[in-house]
């Protein structure tokens, strides 16, 4: 024993570490490097990309593509997928809109019922999967078929308002309310003072804890450039009409997915269903309930995009969600997430659904045709994962 | 003239020198074991030896019949005759026996397999061994055991004059070493070379012509297998004496049952024939309960069954900290204080992706959460703990399992259990491919578990280590009680007649 303690055992089963730094920092600058490549592209061929009112609406549309993504990661995580959460959305904000403009509900019941629908159905799907041992593929290629039927049904195959008549209610300021700019500045700094409250906070307990803690220096660089960042968000966003509410759902739903994934043990065995799923067993874990919980969450995350991306079309028209699946998915995977699960965060989701809508927004900017946006949001996503991929073998 | 030889390898890794100057020849006709600790170096030495690391990735020269020999792959090696059976089985589950004895080098009629071929040689390779097995037997039903000879088999079946087996028995029970064994001695007839690694040193030394010891990269020394002994072998491995293989203490006063089971008979699934069939035993704290039995005699399956992870109970009590316990699942068992090392620790055990500390905590999160939210310096403090306590080698708790020793691994799956604070622990082979020095240790956590008043119901293949540990055996025989021993009747004839079904008259 004494010998194995001086010869580093790795030897022994796994061709060794070259040294691994440069290769994770080069992995982890990749996205932003990326998107700052898109960015600058974008900024050169067209000033009104990086004007405010330009930003305003990537942040709205953004909003919607990321929220969706971020809940499909609850399902990637166990090694699930869901290919219905496009027609699902779609459903969703149809109900709402058909309870608003037909049935003259008040759009906060519309909103709720809705809601609730979603909950139900991505449940049972959930526990349908669990229960059957089928593959989520299928069982979700089936529901996306359903939903997008269903949702066709609901709105009678016509455009339905989100609105009677030009009036504005809660349904229609989802994406055309924005934040007073003194309450969003006001909102920004207590952000950054939470933010810096609780990384300092985490940092004496791991101290006090004798665990590894990063240096003083590493902590305020971290926390400055965060608050920066915030700050310049809602500085911009003050210049055309202030924080888009859809963004600050936007952010609702990342937070708490975010507190899910890495704080709560609910999160915990998401990874582990995902990285050994006979391990995870084993270990206590109650799979199928921690799945079905995961199909759960995401049947709520998806109703509330489908009511911002209705919202955002002003109506339910029978295009509502057409492949956001696929660009949910695109973002996950983009932002590193494996599709055979146990990789991937929300950080990382969150950065891929940016990079997809900065594409989609500064294409269509530029006013070219749907047919190459299509083929560029496909060469884009491939080869995001080509680097990803290349970048860890390293 | 050497068949294969090593001349001064020295092989680095970025910090590392994992081989330093090894000096190594293997002869027609010889059994040639190679043993070390984890670490020492003999997993780097095949891979050299088989074309994984690639030649100009290590110095010195490797000679095939005495030509230097340089192998880009392994399929350079492997043309030369040279056929290696890895710990990890590298069989495909879905296919058959015999299309995976063929897999690569399948018999051709023009452009297509020739199965009846394939077939009708599967047959043969099988039976010149006298392995009962049908070659149409998809992978997937076969056993741990089984797996193994097969994959040796289709190593033989590529017509190799040099084999290099590592830890070839792990996986296995003492008939099935048997075959193997007799294999090898039948191959060496036939002019084969074998390179055996091993940590199960009495194999060793009944096979072996010549030992060949490392020890931190270096070969410190290479006898003939008849002028040393298991202590002689030992004392190289570790540079230093290990006087007492099992060192049970059985000082610790014995309390009340905490595990008992009554006429257990259990089935794999519902309405299937149970293959579990009226089994009792009775643990009580501060005991050490071993079950043995061959390959196949529900050994782990009883473990896994009273756990919550297999089976369906067909009829029979069992009864935890004397209640009964009617219907269990593993976050229950867990719960209830009942927790199992699977013997399969990757498969079952670990995250290998994920860091020790995650590893460590998985099964414990209740303790460290609060108000929903893991309390994370909670945890790294009890990760801590256990890593200290455990003396599991690694730079720290971030480090991700899958580059750790089985050693260590073991010591991340054993820690995890005790994390829940278990009173009974179920250790289903938990020494299996780990090292001396390791195994030790191993052997020490099951007497202070004792100690504390825990009760262990310990399973393992090795019949001097369940009769150096347990207080009590039960040796199961075909999913059956074939005797329940006393220590004053520990002794290996008779404990493996109960595991064959016969009475030890008989035997």
């Amino acid at each position: 024993m004494n010998a194995a303690a001086t010869a580093p055992e790795a030897t022994d089963s796994t061709p060794p570490a070259a040294p691994r730094i440069p290769g994770a920092a080069l992995r982890e600058l990749a996205m932003p490097l990326m998107l700052a490549a898109i960015w600058i592209l974008f900024a050169v061929l067209s000033p009104q990309f990086l004007s405010a009112r330009n930003l305003s609406m990537l942040l709205i549309e953004l909003s919607f593509t990321a929220a969706l993504a971020v809940g499909v990661l609850l399902v990637l995580l166990p090694g699930h997928t869901d290919l219905s959460v496009g027609a699902g959305a779609g459903l969703t904000g149809g109900i709402a809109s058909v309870l608003v403009f037909r049935y003259g509900w008040p759009a906060p019941a519309a909103l709720l019922l809705s809601l609730a629908v979603g909950l139900v159905l991505y449940w049972g799907m959930g526990w349908f999967i669990v229960r059957n041992r089928i593959q989520a593929f299928i069982v979700t290629l089936g529901a996306m078929l359903a939903f997008r039927g269903a949702f066709w049904l609901v709105i009678g195959s016509v455009t339905t308002p989100v609105a009677r008549g030009g009036e504005t209610n809660l349904y229609s300021l989802l994406t055309t309310y924005y934040l007073p700019p003194a309450a969003g500045l006001l909102l920004a700094a207590g952000v950054v003072a939470v933010l810096g409250w609780l990384t300092w906070r985490t940092r004496q307990r791991r101290l006090a804890a004798d665990a590894a803690a990063e240096s003083a220096e590493g902590t305020f660089l971290r926390i400055f450039i965060a608050a920066q960042g915030v700050l310049l968000t809602v500085l911009v966003c003050n210049q055309y009409r202030g924080v888009p509410l859809a963004f600050l759902m936007l952010c609702a739903v990342a937070l708490a997915v975010h507190v899910m994934t890495r704080h709560m043990p609910f999160g915990r065995y998401l990874y582990a269903i995902g990285g050994n799923e006979e391990a995870a067993v084993v270990s206590g874990i109650p799979t199928q309930r921690v799945v079905t919980t995961a199909f759960l969450i995401l049947g709520g995350i998806v109703a509330v995009t489908g009511f911002m991306a209705t919202a955002y079309a002003g109506a339910s028209t029978t295009t509502v969600g057409d492949l956001m699946e696929l660009d949910a998915i695109a973002a996950c995977v983009i932002g590193g997430t494996s599709l055979k699960g146990g990789r991937g965060t929300v950080l990382g989701a969150l950065f891929g659904a940016l990079i997809m809508a900065s594409l989609l927004n500064g294409m269509t900017l530029l006013s070219v045709l749907p047919e190459t946006k299509f083929i560029v949001r496909g060469l884009v996503l491939v080869f995001a994962v080509w680097m990803d991929v290349k970048l860890r073998r390293r | 003239m050497a068949l294969l030889e090593a001349r001064q390898l020295t092989k680095r890794f970025p910090g590392v020198v994992a081989l330093d100057g090894v000096s190594f020849d293997l002869q027609p006709g010889e059994v040639h074991a190679l043993c070390g600790e984890n670490g020492a170096g003999k997993s780097t030495l095949i891979k050299t030896l088989s074309g994984i690391h690639p030649a100009g990735t290590y110095e010195g020269e490797i000679r095939v019949d005495d030509r230097v020999a340089r192998f880009e792959s392994l399929q350079d090696a492997e043309t030369a005759g040279i056929a290696v059976i890895y710990q990890e089985l590298a069989l495909v589950d879905e296919m058959s026996v015999a299309e995976n004895i063929f897999l690569g080098h399948e018999p051709r009629r023009g452009p297509w397999v020739d199965w009846n071929t394939a077939h009708a040689e599967a047959a043969r390779l099988l039976e010149r061994f006298k392995i009962q097995l049908d070659p149409e037997t998809p992978v997937r039903a076969l056993g741990v055991g089984q797996k193994q000879l097969v994959e040796i088999v289709k190593a033989l079946g590529k017509q190799s004059r040099i084999l290099i087996l590592d830890e070839p028995t792990a996986a296995l029970a003492e008939a099935e070493v048997e075959i193997l064994l007799r294999i090898l001695r039948d191959l060496r007839t036939q002019g084969v070379g074998c390179i055996y690694i091993s940590h199960k040193l009495g194999e060793v030394m009944s096979i072996a012509d010549r030992i060949t010891v490392l020890r931190d990269g270096a070969s410190i020394v290479t006898t003939a297998a008849r002028e040393t002994d298991i202590p002689g072998v030992i004392r190289h491995m570790v540079g230093r004496e290990i006087k007492d293989l099992f060192p049970r203490d059985r000082s610790a006063p014995v309390g009340e049952a905490l595990l008992s089971v009554k006429d257990l008979t259990v089935a794999p699934s519902p309405g299937a024939p149970p293959r579990l069939r009226e089994i009792s035993f009775e643990v009580r704290a501060g005991q050490v309960l071993g079950i043995g039995g061959l390959m196949g005699a529900g050994r782990s399956e009883t473990l896994l069954h009273l756990f919550g992870a297999w089976g369906t109970r067909v009829s029979g009590e069992v009864r935890l900290n004397g209640q009964p316990y009617p219907d269990p699942s593993p976050g229950h068992s867990i719960r209830h204080g009942l927790v199992m090392v699977t013997d399969d620790r990757k498969r079952y055990g670990l995250h290998l992706d994920q860091p020790i500390g995650y590893n460590l905590s998985l099964s414990s999160l209740d303790r460290v959460t609060r108000r929903g939210l893991v309390n994370e310096a909670a945890e790294s403090q009890l990760d801590r703990e256990f890593f200290d306590a455990l003396r599991v080698k690694a730079p720290g708790l971030e480090t991700p399992v899958g580059g750790l020793s089985g050693g260590n691994q073991q010591k991340v799956v054993i820690g995890k259990a005790l994390m829940t604070g278990p009173r009974v622990v179920f250790l289903d082979e938990p020494t299996r491919g780990i090292d001396v020095g390791a195994k030790l240790e191993v052997y020490q956590l099951i007497n202070r578990l004792t100690a504390e008043g825990r009760a262990v119901v310990l399973v393992s293949s090795e019949l001097p280590e369940l009769m150096g540990m347990s207080d009590r055996i039960v040796m199961l025989h075909e999913g059956a009680v074939g005797g329940t021993f006393q220590p004053e009747d520990f002794q290996q004839e008779t404990l493996m007649a109960a595991a064959m079904g016969r009475r030890a008259a008989d035997a």
